[in-house]
């Protein structure tokens, strides 16, 4: 018999070792897809039972908190709470129950959890007190510059809010100070609620026109207008075939290769002059010419090195990439690559983008990576990780940067961009588009926008403010008149703040 | 009173150590879960857990004093195992510690009084005719009306005034004595007599027919209880007993011929069984319906990962019925693959000394006792964690000594007791420890010499 009794614990074994095998699978082979399945909520119910981390801007404001439920048979031990409503809505996003989370609570969710393996391993010690290990994640953004932002999109004399975008970044970082999308939401409105109102929210929400839970700085992309003609220009000097020296005749009309339909200036207005007064009067010609004269393969190459066609490397999630076109687009449609070259046509540009480069101007030529995060720390405040600033892209040489400088300080000082003389005689540059949309069947539309920086001498911010074109009065409106003094009151109240730091601190 | 043995008292301290620590191991697991789930210890059920710790304490002290030669590692298995399970049923819903610890108490209790009635092994050899009707007769009681009661869509429960138990439970031990003493006595006769069909050498009709009432009676108990956990494991636990008891290969194949029928016929016949394969199969297409409970399960588990949740910090209460059938997912979510593996090889370790203890022992019915009594643990726990985590499909059964549910505990206690005596006696015959008279001797000795000296003074009297 003991040879069966055997045999039979060999069998047992078998069997035990099947389940072990099936174990292994399930906890550890399938865990990422079983855990990532939607039905399965166990790991947000785990993140709601537990503390999660602030969101902290540059200068000290709470953006997002957990906020405990002081209910005894509460499901869910916390819920999160946003301080500053709908400021700061496209930036931390929302952490919810049912509907998951997006940007920097997506993004570094496993931080504000304390998650991450830096987190746990440091975390070790505390394995039975049972202490919070969340992280923090404070941003390179101000609150109060953000504010700022958005009472410049408030128009003076109706008192709405238009829809647009203000992004102010440091050129010689990357790291954004204020990026404001009008229209934008309330993360508290979907954090709190049963989950029909939540339901209710997201619908109102996703039907709402200007589509408020799309930050229009960084996921949208709109036509630039002459605003373009800062990257025209700049791949026109890198490639020699334009200098400061290059006169245009002053003109009407120009009809481009392979038509015979002529290209006009604004209003149809006569144009011309040296490089330094095409620009700041923002004539088309000339730069309809520069993109033809560099032809196709020469106009794609620049607008690739200015990062066109490539998603904007922000540290959020979901950023799109402008567009321009490719050479195959161009080579049979030369007038489609003159109209691009002054900002129309095929051309879309991500508003964040723009800023990119206009700070790549202030910065020498190099455009550096876009974020938001400055520092991650531990629960004990120490520094987790430390965002450095990374070169992007480099598309144009020091001297070209300072060529356009000049070229941008004129459109400043004597062309289409006076609106943006800055307060105590700082010197700005800038350049300014009003992007005709002209869709058939449709009333006249464009957007108003003006990118720069100041100061111009050692520029500390760069600016991009775009204006859609929602209604008559804005699409009747230039970049120059409607989207100068958003910039203008941003950038002074910058400065005035900047001034105040020095002084002494008005900052918490 | 008894020889001194120093083997003994060496087997005996290993055993208490190793309580005490199964022991240690479920206070801290207590304390961290109660910690994990309610952010303090709740000082009401203190006194539970003392309780159940303190009672298996007093299990090993029986062990000493009744059993004293019995393998070391049985009970401090099945006091992680149940330390573990306690922990689970009490963090699930607290609400069940007071009853958990009673049916400790119970079960404990009727543990140290199995090794007390049953001294020796042969008390339980001569009455295999009674144990038959014993299990008949537990196992078919849920049929009866008025006491028959019906959850979760299996008629396996009876209720007599406030008590509900499963009377499946104890009928599976009474059919392993039938069937141990049975076997015992005509397994040479079943294996010599056979009959010739073609080049298969089967055994003769009248020895065949205990594989057939096997067989019978795990249709009868489908059909009546619909009870597929059950029925499974008891026809199972017949063709293995056969299978050891009379070396006989051609058992087991017909044992699985059978089973295939069976499983064939009850296929066809019960559309709760199709849909149950057909969850096995793929859970996912009846997500809202029948595979709901599975899917948590996995779930479950794919939570837990290697580490697991930490206890109290899972969402267990997820799967319906996780503290019954389900509760190896809880374990696998709150102590991850790490504490799941650890419950199975718990389990492999009880296997590995029941077996053990069937190859030590001389006489045929303890061997095949044994081997029935392993056999019941080692599959109960296979077919409830492999259905749990569908290696096999899901058959409702509790999960030995970490389910909720006093009849499971009970029964799995009584069947521990058995091993240990099987084990206990063994070790006696073969020396290890000295054979002293039994308690039921010694008074026997006792009543032997009074009558004796009655008898010779009676003798002296009339003599005179």
């Amino acid at each position: 018999m003991n040879t069966r009794i055997r045999r039979l614990a060999v069998g047992l074994l078998v069997c035990y070792l099947a389940l072990f095998v099936q174990l292994n699978l399930l906890q550890v082979q399938r865990e990422e897809e079983l855990t990532s399945d939607p039905r399965n909520d166990r790991q947000t119910i785990r993140d709601f039972n537990r503390p999660r981390g602030d969101i902290i801007t540059a200068d000290g404001v709470v953006l997002a908190r957990s906020v405990r439920i002081d209910e005894p048979d509460a499901e869910l031990k916390y819920r999160r709470e946003y301080p500053t409503g709908s400021l700061f809505g496209n930036i931390t996003g929302y952490f919810t129950f049912s509907y998951g989370s997006t940007q920097l609570e997506r993004e570094y969710s496993d931080v504000l959890a304390g998650t991450t393996r830096e987190q746990q391993v440091k975390a070790l010690g505390d394995l039975f007190t049972g202490q919070d290990v969340s992280g923090s994640v404070v941003l390179t953004m101000r609150a109060d510059v953000q504010q700022a932002a958005r009472d410049a999109l408030v128009d003076p004399r109706t008192g709405l809010e238009r829809e647009g975008s203000v992004v102010v970044i440091d050129p010689s970082t990357g790291a954004v100070i204020a990026m404001y999308s009008s229209p934008t939401y309330d993360p508290n409105q979907v954090v709190t609620g049963s989950n029909q109102d939540v339901n209710d929210v997201f619908d109102f929400l996703n039907n709402y026109p200007g589509k408020p839970l799309l930050a229009n700085t960084y996921q949208e992309r709109y036509m630039p207008g002459s605003a373009f003609k800062v990257i025209t220009t700049g791949i026109a000097l890198e490639n020699g075939t334009i200098s400061l020296d290059s006169r245009w005749p002053n003109e009407t009309e120009w009809t481009p290769p392979q038509t015979t339909d002529p290209i006009q200036n604004y209003d149809g207005s006569s144009c011309g002059g040296s490089l330094v007064e095409v620009f700041f009067r923002s004539c088309n010609i000339p730069f309809a010419q520069m993109a033809v004269d560099l032809g196709p393969e020469a106009m794609v190459a620049g607008t690739k090195a200015w990062g066109i066609g490539e998603r904007l490397p922000i540290d959020l999630p979901g950023p799109v990439a402008s567009s321009f076109g490719e050479v195959d687009d161009f080579t049979e449609a030369l007038p489609l690559l003159a109209i691009g070259g002054f900002g129309q046509g095929n051309d879309v540009m991500v508003p964040l983008h723009m800023a990119m480069v206009a700070a790549t101007v202030a910065n020498g030529g190099r455009m550096m990576a876009p974020h938001v995060v400055d520092v991650t720390r531990y629960q004990d405040d120490t520094v987790l990780d430390r965002t450095d600033p990374e070169v992007w892209k480099t598309p144009i040489s020091p001297t070209t940067a300072a060529t356009l400088n000049t070229l941008m300080v004129g459109v400043v000082n004597n062309g289409t961009g006076r609106q943006m003389q800055l307060a105590n005689g700082i010197q700005a540059a800038a350049k300014t588009g009003t992007a005709q949309l002209n869709a058939a069947g449709e009333p006249e539309r464009s957007h108003a926008w003006i990118i720069g920086f100041a100061p111009a001498e050692q520029p500390r911010y760069a600016i991009a403010v775009m204006l859609k074109g929602t209604n008559d009065e804005i699409s009747a409106g230039t970049g120059g008149r409607l989207a100068g003094p958003i910039a203008k009151q941003v950038l002074d109240f910058v400065f005035a703040t900047e001034a105040n730091t020095v002084a002494g601190g008005a900052q918490p | 009173m008894s020889t001194p043995s120093p083997l003994a008292s060496a087997r005996r301290s290993t055993e208490l150590g190793l309580v005490v620590m199964a022991g240690a191991i479920t206070a801290a697991a207590y304390t961290v879960a109660s910690l994990g789930k309610n952010a303090e210890i709740p000082p009401i059920i203190l006194p539970f857990l003392g309780a159940t710790l303190g009672l298996l304490v007093v299990a090993s002290v029986a062990t000493r004093l009744f059993a004293r030669g019995a393998d070391a590692t049985l009970l401090p298995l099945a006091a992680l195992l149940h330390g573990i399970g306690y922990v689970m049923i009490t963090r699930l819903d607290d609400r069940l510690a007071g009853l958990q610890t009673t049916w400790t108490f119970i079960a404990i209790a009727a543990y140290v009084g199995v090794l007390v009635v049953v001294q020796r092994t042969t008390d339980l050899a001569h009455r295999t005719w009674w144990w038959f009707g014993i299990g008949a007769a537990l196992l078919l009681l849920p049929l009866v009306p008025g006491v028959g009661r019906t959850f979760g869509g299996a008629r396996i429960w009876v209720s007599i005034g406030p008590i509900n138990f499963q009377p499946g439970e104890f009928a599976k031990i009474a059919l392993a004595l039938f069937f141990a003493g049975y076997l015992a006595e005509r397994r040479e006769l079943i294996a010599t007599n056979t009959w010739r069909v073609g080049f298969l050498r089967l055994p003769e009709p009248r020895y065949l027919l205990p594989i057939l009432l096997a067989w019978g009676f795990s249709v009868v108990v489908m059909v009546g209880l619909k009870d597929l956990g059950a029925s499974l494991l008891f026809f199972a636990l017949f063709v293995v007993m056969l299978w050891v008891a009379t070396e006989r290969t051609s058992f087991l194949v017909i044992g699985l011929l059978l089973f295939a029928g069976a499983a064939y016929i009850a296929w066809r016949m019960f559309g709760n069984v199709q849909t149950r394969v057909a969850i096995w199969l793929d859970p996912w297409p009846q997500y809202e319906g029948r595979g709901y409970q599975i899917i948590q399960a996995m779930f479950a588990l794919s939570n837990g990962g290697i580490e697991g949740t930490g206890l109290g910090l899972g969402s267990p209460n997820k799967i319906p019925e996780v503290k019954n059938d389900f509760i190896f997912a809880a374990i696998g979510e709150e102590l991850g693959l790490v504490g799941a593996t650890a419950v199975l090889i718990a389990f492999m370790l009880i296997i590995g000394a029941g077996l053990r203890i069937a190859i030590r022992a001389e006489r045929p019915f303890e061997k095949i006792l044994a081997t029935g009594l392993t056999t019941i643990i080692g599959l109960q726990a296979f077919i409830i964690v492999g259905g749990v985590i569908r290696v096999v499909p899901l058959t409702g059964i509790t999960l030995p000594f970490v389910s909720y549910g006093g009849s499971s505990l009970l029964a799995n206690y009584v069947l521990l007791a058995l091993l240990m005596r099987i084990s206990d006696s063994t070790a006696r015959r073969l020396g290890e420890v000295p054979d002293d008279l039994t308690l039921g001797e010694r008074f026997e000795a006792r009543f032997a010499r009074r009558r004796a000296r009655r008898g010779a003074k009676l003798a002296a009297r009339a003599s005179r």
